[in-house]
């Protein structure tokens, strides 16, 4: 057995350097045929440009080439069957035909197919920097960091707001995410970091930074070459149903996100581990459909990890009504356990964007979210909420917005019409850098059964530095 | 409900018989319809109206894009604050950078004003190099056998087509671009200073020199300090031509104007972006006679 085994290798090897020597030995005869064929041509265009240049005028250099690339064409497809390393050499000289003096690039590509197959001759005396023959920083994925810093003026102390909360909505937040204490916070620091990892898939990673904390918030791999207009997501990832909750706080165009989020799913939205499958639909309007099966750790709404415990659905779709104006609207039907049965959200969102050129838009948008939460004792939870907000980009550097929240509609014995009302102003100097001033007036918190009036005024600061990528619609 | 379901099937039938391409910008389109001739139909996402730096990405154009067979886009990070998320969500794998079905137009032309160093110290820089080389007509020769090439590849059926077309439109444009450079010829050694660096490429081509932008650095908005340096320079040099885009606003362009001789010339940087310029010839004839008579 043995020794049968080691026969194999060896003839194996025996093979396989006879196999190399006979396609050395056919790529050197092609090349120097190639080479033959490049050089009576440039002689043969030396000729033929000598009497063109005698006999003419501007038209010439035009003309010209077109000759030399058909002739150029003829050498390629005699030469069509080779190894991929020679055809890109034909290809490189094909490119420089267009550049203004097209000649002079054909006999200079010419010269350098020369010196490049006698380099490769060369490259057997080892008399190169090998250095970089391992070298893969071209390699190197997109990085972004995105700073978000802040300046917080608030009618309440931070121990006392600390433990106010949002009557009907279990879980006080503890701690909030940004915009914590009164005067200076430096809220997050994110590094995203993506790349194509191969033919099929895309991966991208947003790392959370906080003070003494760094959290994976979002790493997932998208395939890139799926049919019929499908693509997968698998990782940890910000669910997109919706408008807002896909989006990072550094993309919200007010610095909190809006209450009813905030009351079913928490200051960050949801995120969770999971799987996303969205279908773009053959139509000549947008029509996509996406499923998601999460893991379920949101603790607002869900909450029974052991397992895959929920699932989000949305359908989406947008019509232009006109050139400049654009409806968008979807609804959202999400499920998932929450240790006394199953939770029930129902959404709709619907947008109404007017632009007025490249720079200025007038933007109206609406989410509204319904929640069925059964609690202890088979008690069924009926909450609503929704959002309206009004944005205006006046320019590139000024944009201005207000925006309602309410909770309408709570559990019988807490209150309903909670309210927020907030307006923001946001200077962008530079496109990756924005300020924003913001005030917001808050009735929906509550403290010892007693409604509080907090009061807050704050100026924001977000950079985002390196390879950031465009913020969709 | 069965005739419907037939004349859905009529429709898309007609529609798969032809090869689908969209572009990124009108001008694009242009060049593939006289390539791609009967054999294609193009959609061009982008409105001429709008600055094609900042082209708004409407929810709209995903359709156009994930049924598209071919995808060809200016290229050199013209695109870049708009189109990616786009495709993104598309889900159209066939016209994905890499693929057979995507083409970058800036692959086949020679690109100028490539940055030493890049920084967005500087600005809005394109680190490939000025991305609007559409301005000067002579690159519409290489760029329309790339796009042959590349609807040759797509659609092999249609070949011989590409090619004759291909041949029809080289010489055509041939024979205009003598005519455009006899026009271009009167405005040789012709001092100006533009809003962005968008006209470079015309301006090179023909011996136009460039003194000045309006912008402080490219893609930032003009600020006082910067418009009265701008002014001293037309004074001292005594230019006659601010050339200006038709996106940006022209308050700046008509107060430097109030203060000097220059005069405001509005240039489309596309096709259809002012009125008259349906076609290349008429894009190309606008910009000819608005910048030298």
């Amino acid at each position: 057995m043995k020794k049968i085994f080691i026969f194999s290798i060896v003839a194996a090897n025996a093979l396989f350097a006879d196999s190399d020597i006979e396609e050395l030995k056919k790529l050197v005869m092609e090349q120097q045929k190639t080479i033959q064929a490049l050089q009576t041509r440039m002689i043969a265009l030396e000729e033929t440009k000598k009497t063109a240049v005698q006999s003419s005028s501007e038209k010439e250099s035009e003309d010209k080439p077109v000759v030399a690339e058909k002739k150029q064409t003829t050498i390629l497809a005699s030469t069509e069957n080779q190894v991929p390393k020679k055809k890109k050499k034909p290809k490189r000289s094909k490119e420089n035909l267009a550049e203004e003096d097209e000649y002079a690039a054909y006999r200079t590509s010419g010269t350098s197919i020369a010196t490049a197959s006698s380099s490769e001759d060369n490259a057997m005396t080892e008399s190169q920097d090998n250095t970089s023959s391992f070298d893969q920083s071209a390699f190197l994925p997109g990085i972004a960091l995105i700073g978000n810093m802040s300046a917080v003026s608030r009618n309440i102390s931070n121990d006392e707001y600390a433990n106010y909360s949002i009557p009907g909505f279990f879980g006080n937040p503890g701690e909030l995410p940004f915009n914590e204490k009164r005067g200076f916070n430096l809220n997050y620091g994110e590094l995203e970091i993506f790349s194509t990892v191969g033919p099929y898939i895309d991966i991208f990673s947003a790392f959370h930074i906080a003070k003494d904390e760094l959290e994976i918030s979002e790493l997932y791999a998208t395939t890139r070459s799926m049919p019929y207009g499908l693509r997968l997501k698998g990782g940890k990832l910000k669910s997109e149903f919706g408008r807002i909750n896909m989006k990072h706080q550094h993309a919200w165009e007010f610095s909190s996100i809006p209450l009813v989020f905030e009351a079913f799913f928490g200051q960050e939205g949801l995120c969770d581990e999971g799987l996303q499958l969205q279908w773009v639909a053959p139509t000549d309007f947008y029509l996509m459909a996406g499923v998601e099966m999460m893991q379920g750790s949101n603790e607002y709404s869900f909450g029974d990890t052991d397992g895959i415990n929920s699932m989000v659905s949305y359908l989406k779709s947008a019509v232009d009504l006109g050139d400049m104006t654009t409806l968008l609207g979807g609804i959202t039907y999400m499920q998932g356990k929450n240790g006394f049965g199953d939770t029930k959200i129902y959404g709709a969102d619907l947008t109404l964007r007017t632009d007025f050129n490249s720079y200025s838009s007038l933007t109206w948008q609406n989410e509204l979210l319904y929640r069925e939460k059964p609690l202890e004792g088979g008690i069924v939870a009926d909450q609503a909420g929704l959002y309206s907000q009004l944005i205006y980009d006046y320019n590139q550097n000024w944009s201005g917005g207000i925006r309602y929240d309410t909770i309408f509609k709570n559990v019988p014995d807490e209150p309903e019409g909670l309210d927020k009302y907030s307006a923001m102003l946001m200077y962008r100097p530079f496109e990756f850098t924005k300020l924003r001033l913001q005030y917001s007036y808050d009735k929906s918190k509550y403290f010892a059964g007693e409604q509080k009036n907090v009061q807050e005024i704050l100026l924001d600061l977000t950079f985002e530095a390196g390879a950031h990528g465009a913020h969709a619609f | 409900m069965k005739k419907i379901s037939l004349l859905f099937l009529l429709i898309s039938a007609s529609l798969f018989a032809k090869i689908n391409v969209v572009t990124s910008y009108p001008w694009l389109a242009k060049v593939v319809q006289e390539v791609g001739g009967s054999a294609v139909h193009v959609t061009a996402l982008a409105s001429p109206r709008m600055d094609p730096h900042f082209i708004v990405p409407k929810p709209s154009l995903i359709p156009k894009l994930s049924r598209a067979d071919l995808l060809v886009i200016n290229g050199a990070g013209l695109e870049i604050g708009w189109l990616p998320p786009l495709l993104k969500r598309a889900n159209n794998a066939n016209i994905n950078p890499g693929r057979k079905g995507f083409a970058d137009a800036s692959k086949a032309v020679r690109l100028i004003d490539k940055p030493k160093t890049v920084s967005r110290a500087y600005g809005d820089v394109h680190p490939n190099g000025n991305p609007h080389f559409v301005l000067d007509p002579h690159n519409l020769i290489p760029i329309a056998k790339m796009i042959a090439g590349k609807l040759s590849r797509v659609d092999p059926a249609n070949k011989g087509l590409y090619q004759r077309n291909l041949s029809a439109f080289l010489q055509k444009w041939r024979a205009y671009l003598k005519q455009f450079d006899g026009q271009m010829r009167s405005c040789r050694g012709l001092n100006v200073v533009q809003y962005h660096a968008l006209y470079n490429y015309l301006l090179k081509r023909y011996g136009i020199r460039s003194l000045a932008t309006l912008e402080p650095l490219p893609g930032i908005s003009p600020s006082s300090k910067h418009t009265f340096e701008v002014i001293k320079i037309i004074k001292r040099n005594h230019v006659k031509k601010i050339l200006q885009d038709p996106y940006h606003e022209k308050k700046t362009s008509r107060f430097i104007a109030q203060k000097t001789n220059a005069k405001v010339i509005v240039l489309p940087q596309d096709v259809g972006a002012v009125s008259g310029t349906k076609t290349l010839k008429n894009f190309y004839q606008s910009i000819s006679r608005r910048l030298c008579h």
